[in-house]
């Protein structure tokens, strides 16, 4: 009896099929993934404001030197130590100097310093990861262990000396110093990533066809860490940051009279007792820019991890 | 009065593209010692049916409606602590994944003897004992040196014996299975069913057993329920229902099974059913199967909600063209 | 259990060899010459003598092995600068007033980061959750050294009388409170933030769904499955924090006027007394290695699951 009842349906829904099948169930919109990912950024809140106020920040920088007459390096110093005014929106320092636009340009330096030694770090740490999580095997322990010896390395002594070595404090001796010191957690996360791709079917079908070693890693693997990656700048960024600050405050920073927030703030220190604007706004200018940094980088981790965070 | 009456349940889950209906209006009997199973596609709102029962449903979902009486005691109004007592000693329930509902950081013994400490007020020295009884129930061997392994340590199949085990502790009157063998391999879903069918001999239990696959059921339930987008529409003695279906859908269901023997076996392709389930929260102003049921035609199947009636003494359907009403050819297309 | 600590330990021997050759080379590349510290050159018979006292005349790999068995026998040689000081006394001296101040700060930060990150975690979303986060996120923004100014600026100039919490030098434990604040506060944030992470991913896991439906009291389920799975993140964190903890000391140090280890780091490069300042570094870097191995080791205990597997 269920066998006749099988044979009779089955002929109805081979004749219906073809009619139902187009009217039933909602159509699937095809939304390409970066458009996907930026749907889900844009819905965490905070990333947005982060995003904003990066933006403002950046903006900040940018601008205001080019649009303000003062001259951040005229000494003068019948004008020192004015508090914050509405001619001098930061006041001015022992010398006089208007802080509004040394805040600008201290931003330009310290921000192009976090970019420069992030962007670094990701080269380094990037390449010595993925060629270490490819190799695998001896090589693989090798360079592992290598790197476990580094993260043996006190961060700030290892800077330190890195500019010792240097001898002098400029951009780029601090960039490297500073990515030095820094590269080894991004290679190892990365690292870890390509270890877990590498197991993708997609990767032995691409072993399977005969395709050669670099065109795996370059075209199969590493573009699906891009996500990642771009999480980590942001999360790398406000730690270089922060590492330059300290060197800068230690009296390790860029030669004057270019000066960074960090330098700033230790100008600031000597007179914080009377005039604590000199510190206090620089380093709000320094956790603005890792607060904003960070949500930011939450908000990319929300938007590139592909799994629903409401569970039905 | 039954074990279990269940009346109107509607369990809503609010989310910012709308309410979602997952169950909505759904209503059976659990006798003791009986044997229900739920069937039905992913999504159709059998898990979080039993969810509601047990006060286990996460926001932001939530018994909007029904009562869910147990023992006389409605399981949606209790609170807190009344809640958590039933839980585990009155009715006992086990999930789908035994690879994830064990805590990796604790011992199969820990996890054992908590129940039976919590709800029976064992010491330590009778819980352990107790407990190696129970995994000698559930046929886990070497019982007693494995109390002490982590849940790592045990096989996908053993897992699942040890949340029986787990369930089964404090002799609960009821039992509820949510896809038990869904994630287990063939010939381990055999061991695992047979273990349901010793226990509940052995203790009396009443048992609700999810799945979506009818071999599961077909051969054990008394009852079987069929659920579509969050409501019943189709509900009978097993027998019966594998006997003389009467909804569409249950017909397909039955109808994709693949056979491997026997008159009707058939040559070609699996059969499958064309579209998908409809969207909860939205759904269809008449029938929700409708837009994919071969009978459903110019009538008013899409207009108008078919009710629940019982076109057989012990046997519901809600369709407007169950088999036994057919006339000889289907209207659709 | 005990094979997967004697394997950890063994590990760490060649990882100490290498750090200790890391920063010798480091060390040899900057240039000058520690003992010219006036304009003039130092004779030549001088400087002869001084080389063979500091094993400077032999080939690199023998002043490495030298340097090493001190490392070894606790001895990391002569101060440069100070003839009639070792580095080992220097160290003796310092070290102390760093570790208190350290163990205080993590300490801090485990009792208050941790409580913190829970409590946001069970009440989410809720005005309980939204302040703890604000909090410990207007903390981890801030640098240490705006943070250790303020409180200074607060404690030591706004309510100079009121206040029992002097600000320079490393007195009685009153002395403690600004410094171990300015120092653990971040470390607290990140705590918190980690711990609020995990317990919230914790929740969501489906044995904890199992434990709700043995019917276990709210309170067991929480106390022990959710927050036993949830610090095992934390206890991963705490090692990177110990490389915060160092840097940020070096600053508070400096700051509050403690006499500290990281504080004279900072007057060793900037005198050029390489030695103390090598010596130091590689005293840091010993802690750290420490550190990271106890705390493998208590991640062992706390993931059954990790025991078994080959590192």
């Amino acid at each position: 009896m269920l066998t006749d009842r099988r044979s009779e349906f089955e002929a109805t829904l081979t004749r219906t099929a073809e009619a139902r099948s187009q009217e039933a169930g909602a159509a699937i919109a095809r939304a390409s993934l970066l458009k996907d990912a930026l749907h889900r950024f844009s819905r965490n809140r905070a990333a947005v404001v982060a995003a904003f106020a990066f933006l403002v920040m950046v903006a900040f920088v940018t601008f205001v030197p080019i649009f303000r007459d003062a001259d951040p390096n005229a000494v003068d110093f019948s004008k020192a130590f004015l508090s914050p005014s509405l001619d001098y929106p930061f006041g001015t320092d022992e010398f006089g100097r208007d802080l509004f636009v040394r805040t600008a340009l201290g931003g330009r330096i310290s921000i192009a310093i976090g970019f420069a030694a992030t962007f670094a770090i990701m080269l380094v740490g990037v390449v010595y990861g993925a060629l270490s999580g490819f190799a695998g095997g001896r090589v693989d322990n090798g360079m592992m262990r290598f790197l476990d010896a580094l993260y043996g390395l006190p961060y700030l002594p290892f800077a330190i000396i890195t500019l010792a070595i240097f001898g002098r404090v400029n951009f780029w001796t601090m960039v490297v110093a500073l990515t030095v010191a820094s590269w080894f957690t991004t290679a190892r996360v990365m690292r870890g990533q390509i270890i877990t791709l590498k197991e993708n079917d997609y990767v032995r079908a691409a072993n399977a066809l005969g395709a050669r070693w670099y065109r795996i890693l370059f075209r199969h693997l590493l573009p699906n860490t891009l996500g990642v990656i771009l999480i980590f700048v942001f999360l790398e960024l406000p730690g270089v940051v922060l590492g330059e600050a300290f060197l800068s405050f230690l009296g390790m920073g860029i030669e004057p009279p270019k000066a960074s927030w960090g330098s700033l703030a230790q100008d600031g220190y000597t007179a914080y007792q009377a005039h604590p604007y000199i510190i206090v706004i620089p380093s709000l200018c320094i956790g603005w820019l890792i607060l904003s940094a960070f949500f930011i980088a939450d908000g990319l981790r929300d938007a590139l991890d592909p799994r629903t965070r409401e569970k039905f | 009065m039954a074990l279990l009456e269940v009346r109107d349940l509607h369990t809503y889950f609010r989310t910012r593209a709308g309410e979602v209906r997952a169950v909505d209006g759904v209503s059976f009997d659990v006798e003791a010692g009986e044997m229900l199973g739920i069937v039905g596609e992913s999504g159709c709102g059998k898990s979080v049916t039993v969810l509601s029962l047990m006060g286990l449903v996460q926001p932001p979902g939530r018994v909007v409606e029904g009562s869910a009486l147990f023992q006389g005691r409605d399981l949606t109004k209790l609170q807190g602590r009344e809640l958590e007592d039933i839980r585990g000693r009155d009715i006992g329930m086990i999930f789908q994944d035994p690879m994830t509902s064990l805590n990796p950081t604790l011992t199969i013994g820990t996890q054992i003897t908590e129940t039976l400490r919590r709800h029976l007020d064992m010491d330590k020295k009778q819980a352990r004992k107790r407990a190696v009884e129970l995994l000698d129930e559930v046929h886990i061997p070497n019982a007693a040196q494995r109390l002490d392994d982590y849940p790592h340590r045990y096989s996908g199949g053993m897992r699942q014996r040890v949340m029986i085990a787990i369930a089964m502790a404090c002799n609960p009157k009821l039992l509820i299975a949510d896809e038990p063998t869904t994630a287990l391999d063939v010939t381990v879903q055999a061991g695992v069913l047979d273990l349901f069918h010793e226990l509940r001999a052995q203790h009396d239990m009443a048992v609700i057993i999810i799945t979506h696959d009818m071999g599961v059921v077909a051969e054990t339930a008394n009852n079987i329920i069929v659920m579509y987008a969050g409501q019943i529409v189709e509900q009978a003695a097993a027998l019966d229902l594998f006997d003389r279906p009467e909804h569409p859908y249950t017909e397909a269901l039955l109808a994709a099974l693949p056979q491997l023997e026997g008159e009707g076996i058939r040559e070609g392709r699996l059969l499958s059913i064309p579209g998908r389930p409809p969207d909860l929260i939205d759904p269809p102003p008449g029938c929700r199967f409708a837009p994919r049921c071969a009978y459903a035609g110019h009538d008013d199947c899409a207009a108008v909600p078919p009710d629940l009636r019982e076109i057989r003494p012990d046997h519901w359907v809600r369709s407007q063209h169950p088999a036994s009403e057919r006339a000889a050819e289907p209207v659709g297309v | 259990m005990l094979k997967f600590i004697v394997r950890r330990i063994v590990w760490t021997i060649p990882v100490i060899l290498l750090v200790i050759l890391m920063t010798f080379f480091m060390m040899r590349l900057i240039k000058g010459n520690p003992f010219q510290v006036t304009e003039r050159p130092v004779p030549a018979a001088i400087q002869a003598n001084l080389d063979r006292k500091f094993h400077l005349d032999q080939p690199w790999y023998m002043q490495y092995l030298y340097y090493v068995r001190g490392v070894f026998t606790a001895d990391l040689g002569p101060s440069l600068l100070q003839r009639d000081r070792d580095v080992n006394d220097i160290v003796k001296e310092h070290f102390p007033v760093s570790m208190k101040l350290g163990g205080l700060a993590m300490l801090f930060a485990i009792v208050v980061g941790i409580p913190l990150g829970v409590i946001a975690a069970l009440k989410q979303n809720t005005a309980w959750d939204y302040a703890a986060m604000a909090v410990v996120n207007a903390g981890y923004a801030l640098p240490n050294f705006l943070i250790a100014t303020l409180l200074i600026y607060f404690f030591a100039v706004k309510w100079r009388e009121e206040t029992p919490f002097p600000t320079n030098g490393w007195t009685g434990p009153s002395s403690w409170v600004l410094p171990v604040i300015a120092l653990g506060h971040a470390p607290m944030t990140v705590l918190a933030r980690i711990v609020r992470g995990s317990m919230l991913e914790t929740l969501q896991q489906d044995y904890i769904r199992t434990a709700k439906a043995k019917g276990l009291r709210w309170r067991r389920v929480v106390g022990l499955h959710v927050l036993r799975n949830s610090l095992i993140p934390a206890v991963t964190a705490a090692a990177p924090l110990l490389g915060y903890l160092i840097a940020g000391s070096f600053i508070v140090e400096t700051i509050f006027g403690l006499p500290g280890i990281g504080r004279y780091f900072i007057i060793s490069v900037a005198s050029r007394d390489y030695s103390v300042t090598m010596g130091i570094t590689v005293l840091l870097s010993m802690i750290i290695i420490v550190a990271n191995l106890v705390v493998d080791i208590l991640y062992g205990f706390l993931d059954p699951r990790t025991r078994d597997v080959r590192t």
